[in-house]
């Protein structure tokens, strides 16, 4: 049997990696979309002058962020089954993701709510839009565009912590590197693909918040 | 009850290694990065390119990837570390990169106009270096490292599927015998937790009761 040479077997290992990675965005994506949701929530809750919210809220946001993910992705994905309630691999992890950016969205959402002029949304009490109304017509599209930039940097630390949501069986990036590592036998060349594919999804991401930056600095 | 007072001294046991392998790590990280820092204003550009590309590499890929090439990868090439040795030597190159991006930013907080006065007083560079950059560029520096210091803590729990008996591979083997997953869990988040919380409550207090951490407000 001929073995290809290193550059060929390199290209061989691209359309699996490829799969992953797909796999890899489709999990961050989701988990940064539910998480932003959840940020919103969890900053109402936060800067809630009721103590009762404010501070669970509190609690949750200093867990979440002095914890790791992978721990907070084992719990999503043990803890439900022994209580009885299978969760797929999948589910789990697209749950801890998202409990994970909400508690770091909540931040990054907290300075574009208070960049907000207090008149606009006295002005849409006025005109008698209802709290929810301001809050989604008026409040959330200025926050976004405002913290878009941050977002998408956001996005890219959750695509580079996704990376630990093979060890509860999704088979995105780095589980493919696995499988591949165990039939080919080849880790350097299998693992430093894998970083590579990690590495064009995370620059083609910080290209983005880039020209995102730049359009908010032009406005 | 009973449980809790049985599981906690493996916990403390193994949120000691924990402990040890992120201090390790950051310790080694924390004078990769301030060389890489030094390489960065004073070796020319081929150096300036060469951290540049290094801290991308390391910053735009996962640790997980980064720890699987050292453990996995590297005995291809004749280098077997054990599963400890890699995880540190792993945290230490990882955290290199971005603790040299956080002396930068300390080093870019220097007023310019402070050099230039060094300058014409005469200051040799050795002196300016010792007595007006470091000092200032450390007290601005001190809560970004020491939140680099916590990410580090965080991201050794991934040593645990290298089976690095830390904490994380612990409460999962202690699972594992016991079946039990509400106690082991509250513990594991607990742990982390309480060592994450102690690491900034020292910043706050290092930048409260050292002199020269003090930021001038």
């Amino acid at each position: 049997m001929d073995t290809p040479d290193l550059f060929t077997r390199c290209l061989g290992y691209l359309p699996a990696l490829l799969d992953g990675a797909l796999n890899t965005l489709w999990v961050a994506g989701v988990g940064v979309g539910c998480g932003f949701l959840a940020g919103i929530l969890l900053h109402r809750l936060l800067s809630s002058t009721n103590p009762w919210f404010s501070r669970p809220a509190r609690v949750y946001v200093s867990i979440i962020r002095g914890t790791p993910v992978l721990v907070q992705l084992l719990v999503c994905f043990y803890l439900p089954s022994a209580l009885g309630v299978e969760v797929p691999g999948l589910l789990a992890a697209t749950i801890g993701l998202s409990l994970n950016s909400a508690a770091y969205q909540s931040q990054i959402l907290g300075a574009g709510f208070a960049a907000i002029p207090r008149g606009q949304i006295e002005a849409a009490r006025t005109f008698n839009l209802s709290r929810s109304q301001t809050l989604w017509h008026v409040e959330v599209p200025q926050v976004l565009a405002l913290t878009l930039p941050a977002l998408v940097s956001e996005m890219i630390d959750v695509v580079k912590a996704s990376a630990v949501v093979s060890v509860i069986s999704v088979t995105d990036l780095m589980r493919v590197g696995q499988q591949l590592s165990s039939s080919t036998y080849r880790p350097l060349e299998v693992y430093s693909m894998a970083a590579l594919c990690y590495l064009a999804l995370t620059s083609l991401l910080s290209l983005a918040a880039w020209v995102c930056q730049r359009r908010l600095a032009r406005r | 009850m009973q449980e809790f007072l049985e599981l906690l001294p493996r916990f403390a046991v193994a949120a000691l290694l924990t402990l040890e392998l992120s201090l390790a790590g950051a310790a080694l990280g924390l004078a990769g990065g301030f060389l890489l820092h030094l390489f960065r204003l004073g070796g020319g550009r081929v150096f300036a390119l060469g951290c540049g590309v290094y801290v991308w590499l390391l910053r735009g890929t996962p640790f997980l990837s980064q720890l699987f090439i050292v453990y996995f990868g590297l005995p291809v090439l004749g280098l077997r570390l054990s599963a400890p040795e890699a995880t540190v030597v792993s945290l230490a190159f990882y955290s290199a990169a971005y603790f040299s991006e956080i002396f930068r930013a300390g080093w870019a907080a220097i007023p310019r106009g402070q050099i230039e006065a060094a300058h014409a007083f005469g200051m040799t560079s050795r002196a300016r270096f010792c007595h007006i950059e470091l000092p200032q560029a450390l007290a601005f520096a001190l809560p970004l490292l020491a939140n680099q210091l916590i990410l580090v803590i965080k991201e050794s729990a991934v040593a645990s599927i290298i089976t690095v008996p830390e904490l994380t591979m612990t409460t999962s083997n202690i699972i594992a015998s016991t079946y039990s997953y509400v106690m082991p869990y509250a513990l594991l988040i607990a742990g982390y937790w309480l060592l994450t919380q102690s690491v900034a409550w020292l910043a706050q207090q290092a930048a409260r009761r050292i002199p020269f951490l003090r930021t001038p407000s």
